[in-house]
């Protein structure tokens, strides 16, 4: 393999009209509306079937699938698959000379895409975050004030499906597409445009969500049960597409995932030298690449039975509603795993440089890991104890449910051992990861609570649900995104964060969040069902302060966008090339990391996490040369 | 926890330490979370039902009381004594795993939620807890084959209640005997709704075609909130209601006062079924 | 930001990759992707199964609902041969017998478009809608899904096939001209070394994608005419 340098002098003009997001956009807004075009004429046309319903389902279904095809193609995606229809040879690295324009469309440089996702996850992020901020200005009085009820509940389909959407890919979006290849010693991704694919799927979906609120909305919530989900107008297509598009990503993130580790590690790096991080990736792409296609599945009988009028769910057709609850959830209980497993991952990765210590107990980690994954499946009816499902079916899942806090549990005795008679140095990322420990613990503990069936027909449907999931997801999965953000941001922009603002950050944001999910528990213990604009009278103290302290938490978030606006485009202070002192591979390439991320591939002869051992180099001399991650 | 196999040089117990404020914390806090948190956790005692879930639900609370403290002291504990005091970087005891401590945790750990798993096990056999079992409830409290019937319609937005033990009435508000066990048959006309009855301890979801059965043993009288659990549409934030328990001679007098005023109407209503399919459709062929 | 920007007018590329580093990464894909289909179409067996035991409505399977036996096996058969096909057409070519194992390539590619126009007369002329009740639905759901897969095993094994054409007179081993497939036109050479090398090891991760495919048909085809 060799480096050369090309010169590429393109012209501004010829950058703009050539595949770039700008003509993606271009290219997207002509599908949507070829596709709304053909579906007006195939409704058009007198096929008998369709007479009486909604006949723009089916425009705006076509207009959104078309859509994002000519989004696509307009981003550059059809070039390659165009040259090898004709019988052109494979190829792997495509865009990646282009300077700046780089981050704007197709780029198959993993590292590209990892800065992508980040600042992609993070705009939609913040949408959905706006979105809750409203919701919490709804109740802060009992009564519908500001939004009406549909609107109302559009904003809250909208906070949660954007989030469940979007945040399964928080970790593994940018972090693992940054940082897997360099922790394994390999120079790419395995499948560096299908990487680039899943990044754009996910903006196309994002976008087509925001747009529902041009058809109306949505009354579902994110869970989109039928029969409301059939029985509602046009805004519903808007979430049928967005949370497949978000599967096909899913599935595609996984599946590359999984080939890359598996076929891409260094020499030496046996599986049981693979950095923890690396684990929490495994299992996760494993859960991604095996669920999203139920979503997907289901979804699309969903979209049948709102165009072609399919009974699967209409029980008067000979359907159910409970097949969708059941495939619903044969999927959405390994996404919440999805979404917890990365955080335990990067918690992991982060103790031990900070506590100075190897990670205690490194296969009790990874079978933990590898245990929440495999029990993920057998779990599902927890979500359905009181929906009229086989009632003797209900002990067994009560069982399962409580036995995934088994593995769990080894996640925490290995990150607080870990801790144990360290030489803990403080930093952004530790305070965040010792967050996590905390808020994990109170959800975890919640969610015993929730898989008692006799307490689940306490707090089923309500708010207490709300709390368990937002401490697990939010505090889980949000606080192990900040660490990692603080943590790898000198790697990856070659720029230190600003600490003192990341450690206000981070105390305004555990107060805050702490203060608005803690009184969740007692709101839903009282008696306040989920998803309702009005509320009992007596409760609206506690909702006011749940809402004073969400916007206390908003006004958080804002704090972290200051403190990177302004580290990465003004102060600009160089980070040095291993700040924390890691002795983790990716920490002992250059900044910025050269295209081909390393000039030798390295010979893995030693367990990772050498700390306190002799002969490990915290701080490396010259170059990568084979020394042990 | 009081040895390591490569300890530091000296430096106190910690182990020892902090598994005895841990302990000591414990069974402080615990007893008073039992006997002070626990019967303030709702729903109250407006049913055999609810009693049943208060119990469960401090039975869980004490149980996670220690494990609170075991976690929070420990981070708590580490964060101040194993803080570096140099400001060169040291490394800590290059200590991979110790596997007495793995497996001591392996077994507490499940035996703690082995034995969770029956407690509520358990408690779901005893009545079923006022949860929803579906068409063919398992778990049958006492004396159920003479349990009174009531029919729960949840439609978009409002609940409606039948009792066919009186003719099919059909009525809008639910009035229930007092010290009865009640059969509640829950179903939908429309989308999924959730019949929730706050302090009577029951909640069952409403699935159009599908009768989702559940026992509920009422004592005094009472009033107690009906709020939908389901997100069923637009107005599913006002489908509330509030139902009552009252003695049985009042209950037998409400009901004929009710039969008289819908009388005239009663001849619309379809026939008493567990479940309705309001729009048979046929499908074109 | 401007070395995570880099100068426009230069750059390094990366080239000449081992190609046998991407034969390992594609024969994961074709193991994976397997696995994640068999879990999209375990949805509609679920579904199948689930809907039957209900039986919501008396409408699983109306009288007047009678699937077309002959397509639907004429549909599986096809796909089964095409599968056979690209078994053997992957003997031929790790053999180096590279017009045979273009000919079988072809006539696989042929057969399995076949399966899908027959599928779409069955579709036509079945006699009955998706929307005839559960069987029916599941039915049209299932073979909708089968089809759009099939599309893709299909897409896959062309890619493979155009790649074998273009290049038949092109002795094995030698490197085709540069700059070709990559999008970036000023490319000097190839960033994987050796390309064409690279047909065996996609061929053998499709066939074995399209044989699991087609075992995947035969499982439809078992439930939704057998049973």
């Amino acid at each position: 393999m060799s480096t050369t340098v090309v010169e590429t002098h393109r012209p501004i003009w010829r950058r703009l009209i050539g595949f770039n997001l700008l003509t993606g956009i271009v290219f997207g807004v002509v599908g949507y509306y070829i596709g709304w075009f053909i579906g007006h004429h195939i409704t058009g046309a007198s096929v008998a079937y369709f007479s009486g319903i909604d006949q723009n389902d089916i425009s705006v279904t076509l207009g959104y699938l078309l859509g994002v095809g000519g989004f696509l193609i307009g981003l550059g995606f059809g070039v390659y698959p165009w040259a090898r229809i004709r019988g052109y040879p494979p190829s792997l690295r495509e865009k990646e000379t282009q300077g700046a324009s780089r981050y704007f469309g197709l780029c198959t440089d993993h590292k590209v895409v990892g800065i992508q996702y980040m600042i992609g996850i993070g705009l939609f992020f913040f949408i959905g975050g706006l979105n809750a901020m409203l919701i919490r200005v709804e109740l802060l009085r009992p009564a519908s004030q500001v939004f009406p009820a549909g609107q109302y509940l559009t904003l809250v389909g909208m906070h949660g499906t954007m989030m469940m959407g979007i945040m399964t890919s928080a970790i593994l979006g940018p972090f693992a597409n940054y940082f897997v290849p360099l922790m394994i010693g390999a120079r790419r991704m395995a499948f560096p445009r299908i990487e680039s694919l899943t990044f754009w799927l996910l903006m196309a979906a994002g976008a087509i969500l925001t747009t529902t609120i041009f058809f109306g909305g949505f009354p579902t919530g994110w869970t989109g049960y039928e029969p409301l989900n059939s029985q509602a107008n046009t805004g519903m297509d808007s979430y049928l597409v967005f949370f497949a598009l978000v599967g096909i990503s899913m599935c595609l993130l996984g599946l590359n995932m999984l080939a890359t580790i598996i076929t891409m590690r260094a020499p030496g790096l046996t599986w049981s030298r693979l950095p923890i991080f690396c684990w929490g990736v495994v299992s996760t792409a494993i859960l991604n690449l095996l669920a999203a296609p139920v979503l997907i599945a289901v979804l699309g009988m969903a979209v049948f039975d709102r165009t072609v009028q399919t009974t699967f769910f209409n029980p008067q057709g000979g359907g159910s509603p409970y097949l969708y609850q059941n495939l619903f959830w044969v999927f959405g209980h390994p996404e919440v795993y999805i979404l917890a497993l990365p955080g335990m991952g990067i918690v992991l990765e982060i103790l031990p440089v900070f506590a100075r210590k190897p990670l205690w107990g490194y296969r009790l980690a990874v079978s933990g890991l590898l245990g929440v994954t495999l029990l993920s499946w057998l779990v599902w009816q927890h979500h359905l104890f009181v929906s009229g499902i086989n009632s003797d079916l209900r002990p067994f899942y009560m069982l399962s449910t409580e036995l995934i806090s088994i593995p769990t549990g080894f996640t925490f005795l290995c990150g607080l051992m870990t801790l144990w008679r360290g030489q803990i140095r403080f930093s952004v990322p530790l305070l965040f990861s010792l967050a996590w420990f905390f808020n994990f613990l109170i959800g975890g503990l919640s969610g015993v609570f929730l898989s008692d069936v006799p307490s689940d027909v306490t707090t089923h449907g309500s708010f207490f649900s709300m709390a368990h999931f937002h401490y697990t997801i939010m505090g889980g999965l949000v606080f192990a995104f900040f660490a990692a953000i603080y943590f790898w941001a000198p790697k990856m922009f070659g720029y230190t964060l600003n600490e003192r603002l990341g450690k206000i950050h981070f105390w305004v944001m555990f107060i805050s969040f702490n203060s608005t999910f803690a009184p969740l528990f007692a709101i839903g213990f009282l008696g306040q069902p989920r998803r309702t604009v009005t509320y009992a009278q007596h409760l609206q103290f506690l909702n006011d302060w749940v809402s004073i302290s969400a916007f206390i938490l908003g006004g958080s978030m804002l704090i972290f966008l200051y403190n990177f606006v302004y580290s990465l485009l003004f102060a600009r202070i160089r980070a040095p090339q291993n700040p924390w002192s890691s002795v983790s591979l990716e920490w002992q390439l250059p900044t910025p990391v050269p295209l081909h991320n390393f000039d030798r591939i390295p010979v893995i002869t030693g367990e990772p996490y050498g700390y306190g051992s002799p002969g490990i180099a915290a701080i490396p001399a010259a170059g990568p040369a084979g020394g042990s991650a | 926890m009081s040895s390591q196999p490569r300890s530091v040089e000296g430096g106190p117990a910690h182990g020892r330490r902090f598994l005895t404020a841990w302990l000591v914390l414990s069974l402080i806090l615990s007893p008073l979370v039992a006997i002070y948190l626990g019967p303030a956790i709702p729903p109250g005692n407006g049913s055999v039902e609810a009693t049943g879930q208060v119990f469960d639900n401090e039975v869980l609370v004490t149980f996670a009381t220690p494990i609170c403290i075991f976690v929070v002291l420990f981070l708590l504990y580490a964060v101040f004594s194993f803080r570096s005091r140099t400001v060169e970087i040291v490394d800590g005891p290059p200590v991979r795993g110790d596997s007495r401590i793995q497996i001591a945790w392996m077994v507490v750990t499940t035996v703690a939620v082995l034995a969770l798993a029956a407690f509520g096990s358990y408690e779901l056999l005893v009545d079923g807890a006022g949860g929803g079992q579906g068409p063919n409830a398992a778990f049958l409290p006492a004396g159920h084959s003479q349990a009174m019937d009531v029919q729960v319609i949840g439609q978009q937005w409002e609940f409606t209640y039948r009792y066919p033990t009186l003719g099919g009435l059909e009525t809008p508000h639910l009035m229930l005997p007092a010290n009865t066990l009640i059969r509640l048959h829950v179903t939908s006309l429309d989308a999924i709704h959730s019949f929730w009855a706050y302090q009577l301890g029951v909640k069952a979801d409403a699935n159009p075609g599908t009768d989702n059965i559940v026992y509920v043993t009422t004592k005094g009288p009472r009033s107690f909130d009906i709020h939908c659990a389901e997100l069923c549409g637009l107005w599913h934030g006002y489908m509330f209601d509030t139902g009552q328990v009252v003695e049985q001679s009042a209950f037998t007098a409400w009901a004929k006062q009710q039969q008289t005023y819908f009388a005239p109407v009663a001849k619309y209503l379809p026939a008493y079924s567990t479940t309705y399919l309001p729009d048979p459709q046929r499908r074109a062929g | 930001m401007t070395e995570f920007a880099a100068h426009e007018t230069d750059y390094e590329v990366v080239e000449g990759e081992p190609a046998e580093l991407l034969g390992r990464n594609l024969n994961s894909a074709g193991h994976l992707l397997a696995s994640a289909t068999a879990f999209f179409f375990l949805a509609f067996l679920f579904a199948y199964f689930y809907l039957r035991s209900l039986n919501n409505a008396g409408l699983w399977h109306p009288k007047h609902v009678s699937p077309p036996v002959t397509l639907g096996t004429l549909v599986m058969a096809l796909t089964v041969l095409s599968a056979t096909l690209v078994r053997l057409g992957v003997a031929d070519q790790r053999a180096a017998r590279r017009p045979e194992w273009r000919l079988k390539a072809a006539i696989a590619l042929a057969v399995g478009i076949g399966a899908i126009v027959v599928q779409v007369v069955a579709w036509t002329t079945m006699g009955f809608g998706p929307a005839d009740g559960g069987y029916a639905s599941v039915f049209f759901g299932w073979t909708a899904f089968n089809i759009l897969f099939i599309v893709g095993a299909l897409y896959w094994l062309e890619n493979l096939l155009a790649t074998a054409i273009r290049y038949r007179n092109v002795p094995v081993g030698a490197d085709p001209k540069p700059g070709h497939a990559s999008g970036d036109p000023g490319r000097p050479g190839h960033d994987i070394g050796n390309p064409l090398s690279l047909v065996r090891p996609g061929l053998e991760a499709l066939s074995f994608y399209w044989t699991f495919l087609a075992g995947l048909g035969v499982l439809a085809w078992v439930v939704l005419y057998l049973l």
